[in-house]
């Protein structure tokens, strides 16, 4: 339990250092970043291996077994998964969206282009929110901090991103976020070279649900934290944020996979920037390419979507 | 032990001062005190460079010094972009005893904060590094780069001037030729020794990412320069092109797992540099292998101590300064925790570990918490290859002698330089009852931070560079 706490604890304020790191002048370092994000892969490892039969861990360790295998939760895997590659089976649904190169038990599924996923994702998306509207809101309420990370030039996102469970602070943000997200990620490569604007909603929708394919995770875990945030609406938020750092992790877990993909493909004028300068626009918010930072932008889509 | 108390008076500056902005200053004695070889303890005679008013501004923080190959010139940067040089006083029968000292020799102002409108991103103005080049005339030369630009700078002095024009009045205003009734030769008069700093070269646009070193090839013709994820190598009279010669950048960026953290050239060979990652480990690259060095010649890793793994572990593992030693046999990696010594020859693990402060290893998640566990700390070799030193917070800094395996903790402080007192070892209690003298782990203030030192490439003096402060310590055998 003790771990779990801690685990916890490494996990809000790495973000948080995610988070502030927007603001920090130079831009975005990305050694510092590849730490810290090191650092969530091995908070979310414990957290998630420690059999504490705790609260929250009964919730997340076994509902997302029995639930509906969620496509794509990779924290779904019962602790003996911890560190270990999520069954190929879940993944296969995303396979453009969480590829895990580094663990060959996974095909590593070609990259599709960005409308690809985002189709798939989009589906599975609005499915997951649909569910889990409530929780996942409060959840990402958490998320909005590292979400708002990723824009660096955001200036109407608020820090207050902390704020949990603020749905009017959220949908602004998500607003901004994106077309900041694509100001601060651009990919050129990964922005889809086929990126007609008209993808664009279709695009946010998939970072969306991209992010919301990574939120989705968060999403799959919510429920578990339902019950117990019947219990308690203090316990409730705390594991709410919990489980959604979870996520969070979990996304990480596979090094960068998946969400890192398009970023929000944000405003046109992006995608085609973006295109245009591959190797410039890379460190776009230098640094930006973080997968950290990648799949927060997704989550804020999704919250959009709500 | 010590020698008794040699007076000195002592020009004292403060940073701000060198950059040309009045403050307060203080006069500080120092004793001198003799040395024997090698014995560690015995560092004296402090020049203390201190500003006496706590209020600095973050821009007098000092991010780098270097000395020139003859140790005549100190070259430190700020985070506001500017370059000071000291010069070491020359001997003279009138001061004989201000060999040694340092003094401003030139100011200017390197690099300004940029923005990059494209990505929308500030470019900081700080200075990074700076590396000299061996002088080749009567002018100096150094490189300096903050994270994205590198500068060539001609440090050149004039102490004559021409007087007599022909076509030009004493003020500079033109005559009219149609006035001019006899003809003079111009003859060069002094004037007061100018040190005059100018831009010969940039070389910018060649870097995505942070720019986190720069070396200069032993050939004298060729540097690197490295980020993030690659290093680049120039020349010096080329300045809108560069060679990529490492690139670590992986095709799709959420593989990225290390990043490069440092890169030096081998101080004989000109083929073959170093890159240490944030992994912990250094490759050694062969220029002559291929023209893009991915594969490395020479992977030096140190296996992991499974018993000391914790979520921290990645992170006090990453190296954060790498340093050929003069010999070129030798090289040095710091890492949060410890330095090692590496023997070229051996890949397997280093020669020398020496733990700089160990205590902190149970501190590791506070200092993950108020950032200080990403310091990059810096090491350096003294010329002969026998110390190392390196530094650590509260103000302290650490000398290894890798002969006898003794090293000493020395404080960098105003308040430990008094007059007539020496440089006394410190020590930290890392448990128990603390002695009269050590101080506890718990009381050490992290935010007093010696990231950067240089050690003086023949003579034992050494510059420490504490936050806004530079210090400047010698012995002087008796």
């Amino acid at each position: 339990m003790e771990f779990k706490l801690e685990a916890h604890r490494i996990v809000s304020i790495s973000l948080g250092k995610i988070y502030n790191s927007r603001v920090q002048r130079g831009g975005i370092k990305l050694h510092k970043n590849l730490l810290v994000s090191l650092v969530l892969r091995s908070a979310r490892q414990v957290y998630l291996s420690d059999p504490c039969p705790g609260l929250y861990l009964a919730g997340s360790a076994g509902t997302p077994a029995p639930p509906t295998p969620q496509p794509g939760e990779p924290t779904a895997q019962p602790p003996a998964g911890w560190g270990e590659p999520p069954p190929p089976a879940p993944r296969a649904a995303w396979p453009d969206t969480e590829p895990q190169p580094e663990r060959p038990a996974v095909p590593d599924a070609p990259r599709a282009v960005d409308p690809e996923p985002a189709a798939a994702v989009t589906g599975a998306g609005d499915a997951f929110r649909g569910r889990e509207e409530d929780t996942a809101e409060a959840a990402w309420g958490r998320v909005d901090r590292p979400r708002v990370a990723a824009a660096v030039a955001v200036s109407d996102v608020s820090p207050e991103g902390a704020s949990v469970g603020c749905p009017p602070t959220r949908e602004e943000q998500p607003g901004a976020s994106p077309a900041a997200d694509c100001r601060c990620a651009p990919r050129p490569a990964e922005a889809e070279p086929s990126a007609p604007p008209a993808l664009y909603p279709r695009k946010r929708g998939a970072a969306g649900a991209g992010g919301g394919h990574a939120g989705c995770p968060a999403l799959c875990s919510t429920p578990l934290k339902k019950p117990r945030r019947d219990g308690g609406e203090e316990d409730g938020e705390e594991e709410m944020e919990t489980g959604n750092v979870a996520n969070l992790i979990s996304i990480f877990g596979s090094s960068f996979s998946g969400l890192l993909r398009k970023s929000p493909g944000g405003g046109r004028e992006e995608e085609e920037g973006e295109e245009s300068g591959p190797e410039d626009a890379e460190p776009g918010q230098i640094c930006c390419d973080k997968p950290v930072l990648r799949d927060i932008n997704p989550w804020s889509t999704a919250i959009v979507a709500f | 032990m010590f020698s008794g108390p040699r007076q000195r008076g002592l020009r004292l500056l403060t940073h701000a001062e060198w950059c040309g902005v009045p403050s307060e200053a203080s006069v500080l004695l120092c004793k001198t005190v003799s040395m024997r070889a090698g014995d560690l303890a015995q560092w004296f005679r402090c020049l203390l460079h201190k500003r006496k008013d706590p209020s600095w501004i973050s821009a007098d923080i000092i991010s780098t010094v270097e000395f020139n190959y003859s140790g005549d010139l100190l070259a430190t940067g700020d985070k506001g972009g500017r370059v000071v040089i000291f010069q070491r006083e020359q001997e003279s029968k009138s001061r004989p005893h201000s060999r040694g000292e340092y003094n401003v020799y030139s100011t200017f102002q390197s690099h300004e904060p940029e923005f990059d409108y494209l990505k929308s991103l500030e470019i900081e103005e700080k200075i990074n590094k700076i590396r000299w080049l061996p002088q080749q005339n009567a002018a100096h030369f150094l490189l300096s780069t903050n994270d994205k630009t590198i500068k060539l700078w001609k440090i050149s002095e004039r102490d004559k001037r021409a007087e007599g024009y022909n076509l030009k009045d004493e003020d500079g205003r033109l005559r009219d030729p149609f006035r001019i009734t006899a003809l003079r030769v111009p003859i060069l008069k002094p004037m007061d020794l100018m040190v005059e700093a100018s831009p010969r070269r940039i070389f910018a646009n060649a870097h995505t990412y942070h720019i986190n070193s720069i070396s200069v090839n032993s050939d004298h013709e060729t540097y690197l320069s490295a980020d993030d994820l690659r290093i680049n190598l120039w020349h010096l009279e080329i300045t809108d092109r560069s060679f990529n010669i490492v690139d670590i950048k992986p095709a799709n960026m959420e593989e990225l797992t290390e990043v490069i953290t440092a890169a030096e050239f081998h101080p004989h060979q000109c083929n073959v540099f170093v890159y240490s990652s944030s992994k912990g480990t250094i490759r050694l690259c062969d220029m002559r292998s291929s023209a893009l060095c991915d594969r490395h010649s020479k992977f030096f890793e140190e296996p992991e101590d499974p018993s000391s793994r914790s979520f921290f572990s990645e992170i006090i593992s990453s190296i954060s300064d790498v340093k050929f030693s003069h010999s070129g046999r030798y090289m040095m990696t710091r890492d949060y925790l410890s330095v090692k010594v590496w023997d070229l020859n051996m890949e397997s693990r280093p020669v020398e570990t020496h733990q700089v402060h160990e205590y902190l290893r149970s501190k590791l998640c506070s200092l993950y918490e108020n950032d200080c566990i990403f310091d990059k700390f810096e090491c350096c070799w003294n010329g002969s290859d026998s110390a190392i030193m390196t530094g650590s917070y509260n103000n302290f800094f650490r000398m290894f002698d890798r002969n006898t395996r003794r090293d000493v903790t020395l404080e960098a402080s105003r308040e430990n330089s008094k007059p007539r007192a020496s440089l006394k070892p410190r020590k930290v209690c890392t448990g128990g009852k603390r002695k009269k003298d050590e101080i506890s782990v718990d009381s050490l203030d992290f935010n007093k931070k010696i990231l950067h030192t240089a050690w003086h490439p023949m003579e034992n003096i050494i510059a420490v560079a504490a936050t806004n402060n530079l210090y400047i310590f010698q012995d002087k055998i008796n």
